[in-house]
């Protein structure tokens, strides 16, 4: 048995080496396709990855000093820390803990009341209390809503060339809502991949399923339809491998993973799950709201028909009324006229119609039909839409895309999922089988990643680094009991006594509540020798804000912010001339009052013409999936915070509100505002400078009166002094804005 | 620099030598900020400064002219007089077998039939480049380019392959070419952003930013849109009210207490953060001096055809030049409107003429003018567009022709590269390439070749995948290697 022998001989040299190899044997053309079969089940049963194992809850370690932990997720940390002599950092300070609570939970800055408040509350568990009332805030789905959507690649535009736009903000505040809710999360996964195929699907599971209508549309004239539809599909597959496995399942699109155990026909069979399904566009409304509509909708059709059939009556007397028409040509158009004079036969079939309408037109009957047909459309209800999934009643066939080419089918598959993972027990599942696989309690890799995720979001880095790949090439990691302790925890939490099973707000509620949490985010001389990328966790991490909070946090600042959560999305002012680099040139009405103010989620996101400040401050473009973000640090961040006039017009709000508040002198009014802004007290050091500048400022402004009237133009009702002092508090709240302790979170 | 600051500097510089120990070795607290005072090389890890390259690059800078919507090689630089002796027949469907297009569904309706080009073409110069009437200036250059007829590359729709060309895939979200430069090689001018985008004809090119975005690279090596508009820079300039004496206080008070900050939490981000600053700070005032064309000369102005305050070609050929003498690395002029199907303001003739007319003058002047100010030696020239045309023509109105990916034409130029040279040759109908088949990816490896840089080397990880400009594959052209 040749076969045999070479497949053995194989696996004999090769299994010490997997990791360095290039290409696994399986994808070897010559190797029959039971050859591979058993190779893999040889190589998989040896080398089983940490992340394919099931995930069971370690013990939890004892401690030299356990009183430094207040919780189990300190003990997993601690004894690492004591394990190689390093001491945790202290406890960060009250000032610091509220504003890093307030930004991670909710991406808004606390108010000064709510930080005095803090700072006064000495019971032990103050703390604890303010992370309740955190978790309770709307403003929480929000925030943690738009990390979702960055994986969900949400937004409001098609992209590609055309970039038309879509309405998908329904499913976007469906994430918020969710969040807000605590909805578990498996419920939040399946209702997402599948919620359309759930029995009775309500309204919300079918907008749910706008996850994977977030895909690019291309539009473009001359594309060949299906191979875009495959492009959809198949980011469709990858998006689902990268969110919920932290797989690379797209590598196995044209030849079978290099690294990781899936085949390229097992990627095919995955692709099945999303190959049968059709896009349409959900109306939202609900089955009485429907029938009414369409009800009106028939009756209007049923009058168009009549009144065409009453045109041909009248077309009979038109002769009649061309003839008498005789002098009052003058009462009708004049392409009407023209038509008019020429004999029947020579004209066109324009003219024809044009002639026949100015006929109808002025017909009592006819007048009468129409406006009531009219009426009847008026009272026809126009209701929100959002993009979903529905399945195709006739499935469609998958096969083999060889080498990746939708047009070279090769073997015809049957849906399933990679044999690496826990097994799906169904002949013939359905999506919504493979959602309920994904959220499956076998299944080691979605509360893994999901943990990693939210651990990534509170501390900078993932316990492990590449959060989006947990296959073979990804890092290790860093705190491997951690990891599977907290995602035991998440499946079937025991710390607190009323928590359910997948309760995101109790997960973050632990995380937050640590020591390690907890820890100030200094670097420390002693330790940056021995771990410079701070994965030991003897501290806290100090990083630069997300785009969209970086405009949140300017917005509380200035107290314009406008709170309300959800609905359509908004036009804040951007840079003249930021629509012109698309080719279809798209519009940008910019939204005056209070949605001028809306939180940085919400504005509208054109796909080929992004808001420039979000994608200066490294906001994801939305064409793929979207896991980590980058932290870049640029100039064009300098000039967008310092000159954007979307910032620059909140200046004046700070300006505003710090004239308006009961402080009279200049420091006390620098502290409020640096309060407002920062949540402490400025040092000596950092007063007296402000102080000079705005000294300097209201000396110098009135020199040059058309600087100051274009700081602030002068009105009736504000004296000179206030005009000064305004334009002065304008320049000063500007700088507080630019300040990178600003725009970070410590 | 103020006494204080620079007491605060020392002691950070303190805290971090003595106290950090060698990990935080490399970092340069921008040049700028203490240039005076401090050697650079020292304080913080600056994403924008100088790097070395793989090995000595032959080129400092590109400049690379996208013609975009894909210009007509058969009417430009593919001589193919055989077009002319079959013009009108249907093309043998040998031709056609296994091949995709655009407009899949009305191309291949009937057979599509061959078109003759209405162009005269002649050779040129010594190297006898054959170039067709359209561009008679190109003509008087012709020795200085190295022709490539023979390039072939992967998607036949506007924005997935203008985005190949950039990224090297169809896929959007991959970094272009200017953002890759600028992360092997860093930024070499103190003022103005490594990679500057310009625009020109009726709208921006199709796919929009994807074509030089920075990808999975972090943003600071994205392309940088100038605009003819306006700003050059979106926020370049300083609100109403705020003079420059006032954005400098402004700027010196963020930097005390930034500096403030840095000493009490040592994150050596606040450094990279001050310096962006007063980065942002020169690039305001050094890029309006840089689009100001009115202090070149007349004789300069007229040879590009350039209008101070008009937005063309013209001025941003003029534009890339100021560019490359101060530095910037990757300067890419997209020039629209090459889409020539056929039908009302699309067609081979006056539309062609329109296009040509408008890029013709102004490249031969740029070519010209770089030589005689000793820049053409330390920059690459590349034209090309994101696809060329076939040698069937379409079923409209007027005369045009389909896209076509298998085979079209590109050129070089500069010093780094041999010119006055053709490479490749197509088959008799220039469908196919027949001899010497270059493809996109040979194309950009030999970009980042004359750069200095590998193209297999220059790579990032991402989603468990090294990604590179030219995925695994990709060779240099040697035949233009000078």
């Amino acid at each position: 048995m040749p076969g045999r022998f070479r497949t053995m001989k194989r696996v004999l040299l090769v299994l010490p080496l997997l990791n360095l190899m290039l290409s696994p044997l399986w994808a070897n053309d010559s190797s029959t396709s039971g050859e591979r079969d058993t190779l893999r089940a040889t190589i998989n049963k040896n080398s089983t990855h940490w992340s394919f194992k099931p995930v069971t809850k370690p013990d939890i370690p004892t401690l030299q000093t356990p009183s430094w932990a207040r919780n189990a997720i300190d003990h997993f940390v601690l004894s690492k820390l004591e394990s190689t002599g390093i001491r945790p950092s202290s406890e960060a300070d009250k000032e610091t803990l509220i504003r890093r609570l307030s930004l991670d939970l909710l991406g808004l800055l606390p108010a000064p009341a709510e930080v005095d408040s803090f700072l006064r509350d000495n019971r032990p568990d103050a703390y604890e209390k303010l992370v309740d009332s955190l978790l309770n805030s709307p403003h929480y789905g929000e925030r943690w809503g738009r990390h979702w959507l960055d994986l969900a690649r949400y937004a409001d535009s098609n992209g590609f060339n055309i970039d038309a736009p879509r309405n998908m903000w329904k499913y976007r505040d469906w994430v918020i809502h969710a969040l807000n809710q605590d909805m578990p999360f498996d419920r939040f996964v399946v209702e997402q991949i599948a919620g359309d195929m759930l029995p009775n699907a309500s309204l919300d599971q079918i907008i749910a399923t706008g996850f994977h209508r977030n895909t690019l549309l291309n539009q473009e004239g001359g594309i060949d339809k299906e191979q875009y539809r495959v492009e959809y599909v198949v980011d469709r597959v990858n998006t689902t491998g990268i969110v919920f496995l932290g797989l690379t399942l797209g590598c196995a699109r044209c030849h079978s993973h290099k690294f990781d155990p899936v085949s390229q026909e097992e990627f095919y069979e995955f692709f099945a799950f999303f190959n049968s399904t059709e896009e349409p566009t959900l109306e939202i409304a609900s089955d009485r709201e429907l029938s009414i509509r369409n009800a009106l909708r028939a009756q209007a059709v049923a009058l168009e028909v009549e009144l065409e059939a009453y045109k041909e009556v009248l077309k009979e007397t038109q002769s009649d009324w061309e003839s008498k028409l005789t002098g009052q040509l003058d009462s009708l158009e004049v392409p009407v006229q023209k038509a008019l004079a020429l004999d029947f036969g020579k004209r066109s079939e324009q003219q024809v119609s044009l002639i026949l309408d100015a006929y109808t037109k002025q017909d009592p009957g006819f007048q009468q039909r129409s406006s009531n047909i009219a009426e009847l459309k008026d009272k026809q209800p126009h209701f929100e839409t959002s993009l979903v999934m529905k399945e195709r009643n006739e499935p469609r066939e998958t096969y083999v895309h060889i080498k990746g080419d939708f047009t070279r089918h090769g073997k015809t598959v049957l849906a399933n999922v990679p044999a690496i993972l826990h097994p799906l027990k169904k002949s013939q599942p359905s999506r919504l089988d493979m959602a309920r696989w994904l959220v499956s309690r076998d299944n080691p890799l979605l509360a893994r990643v999901t943990v990693n995720r939210f651990w990534q979001r509170f501390f900078g880095t993932g316990i492990v680094e590449t959060e989006n790949d947990f296959g073979t090439q990804g890092a290790l990691p860093s705190h491997p009991e951690l990891m599977d302790w907290l995602a035991v925890e998440f499946m079937d939490p025991t710390t607190y006594p009323q928590s359910v099973p997948w309760s995101v707000k109790t997960l973050h509620r632990l995380i937050v509540t640590s020591a390690t949490y907890r820890q100030s985010s200094h670097v420390r001389p002693d330790i940056k020798p021995v771990d410079p990328y701070n994965r030991l966790l003897a501290r806290q991490s100090r990083f630069r804000l997300d785009a969209e909070v970086i405009r949140d946090v300017t917005l509380t600042a200035s107290g314009l912010l406008s709170r309300k959560i959800g609905g359509k999305s908004v036009f804040p002012p951007q840079p003249a001339g930021a629509m012109r680099i698309g080719q279809m040139k798209r519009p940008w009405d910019t939204s005056d009052g209070s949605d001028r103010y809306r939180r940085g989620m919400y504005t509208f996101f054109w796909r080929a013409t992004p808001y420039p400040s979000l994608m200066v401050f490294d906001a994801p473009d939305s064409t793929l999936s979207c896991t980590q973000r980058n932290r870049s640090n640029t100039p064009l961040q300098a000039l967008t915070l310092l000159n954007d006039r979307a910032f620059f017009e909140l200046s004046r709000g700070l300006a505003e509100r710090v004239l308006n508040s009961t402080f009279s002198s200049d420091s006390e009014r620098i502290r409020y505002a640096f309060k407002r802004c920062l949540a402490r007290e400025p040092a000596n050091s950092e007063l007296q400078p402000l102080l000079q500048f705005l000294k300097h400022q209201k000396q110098q402004l009135p020199q040059f009166p058309e600087e100051l009237n274009a700081l602030v133009p002068k009105s009736t009702d504000m004296d000179s002094a206030r005009h000064v002092e305004t334009a002065a508090w304008i320049t000063l709240s500007r700088v507080m804005f630019n300040l990178d302790e600003f725009i970070t979170r410590e | 620099m103020q006494l204080s600051d620079r007491l605060l500097l020392q002691q950070t510089r303190r805290h971090f030598f003595q106290q950090c120990g060698a990990g935080v070795g490399k970092i340069a607290l921008g040049s700028l900020l203490f240039q005076d005072h401090l050697a650079a090389a020292e304080l913080l890890p600056n994403p924008l400064a100088p790097k070395r390259p793989h090995f000595t690059p032959r080129v400092k800078n590109v400049i690379y002219l996208f013609m975009a919507g894909g210009p007509s090689q058969l009417d430009l630089f593919d001589y193919k007089p055989k077009l002319a002796e079959l013009n009108d027949k249907p093309i043998p469907e040998s031709f056609l077998k296994n091949k995709r297009f655009a407009f899949m569904d009305s191309f291949t309706k009937e057979p599509p039939k061959l078109l003759a080009t209405r162009r005269k073409f002649a050779q040129h110069q010594q190297s006898g480049t054959w170039i067709s009437d359209c561009l008679p200036h190109m003509s008087s250059i012709a020795d200085d380019l190295a022709v490539i007829k023979t390039v072939a590359t992967d998607n036949f729709n506007h924005a997935p392959a203008k985005v190949f060309v950039n990224t090297g895939s169809t896929r959007f979200g991959r970094p272009s070419m200017g953002a890759w430069i600028n992360y092997g090689l860093g930024n070499e001018s103190q003022n103005l952003p490594g990679f500057v985008v310009l625009q020109s004809g009726p709208r921006g090119p199709r796919g929009g930013a994807p074509n030089w975005a920075s990808g999975m690279l972090p943003t600071s090596y994205q392309g940088v849109v100038f605009r003819n508009v306006g700003d050059p820079v979106l926020n370049l300039t300083s609100p109403e009210g705020i003079s420059q004496d006032r954005q400098r206080a402004s700027l010196d008070l963020l930097r005390n207490l930034n500096l403030q900050r840095l000493q009490s939490t040592g994150d050596a981000e606040i450094a990279t953060r001050i310096a962006s600053y007063e980065m942002a700070y020169r690039m305001q005032s050094s890029a309006p001096d840089l689009i100001d064309l009115s202090r070149e000369t007349q004789h300069t102005l007229e040879s590009y055809g350039a209008k101070p305050g008009k937005a063309s070609f013209s001025n941003n050929c003029l534009l890339a030049r100021r560019l490359v003498e101060r530095g910037v690395r990757f300067v890419q002029l997209y020039h629209t409107d090459w889409d020539h199907h056929g039908g009302p303001g699309s067609d081979l003739e006056g539309a062609l003429d329109q296009v040509t007319t408008e890029i013709d003058q102004p490249i031969a002047a740029l070519i010209k003018d770089l030589k005689s100010r000793g820049l053409f030696d330390q920059t690459l020239i590349v034209w090309g567009g994101e696809f060329g045309r076939t040698p069937m023509g379409e079923n409209r109105e007027t005369i045009g022709r389909n896209h076509h990916i298998d085979s079209f034409t590109m050129w070089m130029a500069g010093a780094g590269i041999k010119a006055g040279q053709s490479i490749g040759n197509t088959d008799e109908l220039g469908f196919s390439p027949e001899e010497r088949p270059v493809h996109i990816h040979d194309i950009q490896a030999t970009i980042l070749h004359l750069m200095g840089l590998n193209h297999l080397q220059l790579s990032v990880r991402d989603q468990g995948l090294d990604v590179r400009l030219t995925g695994t594959s990709g060779t240099v052209i040697p035949e233009l290697l000078a």
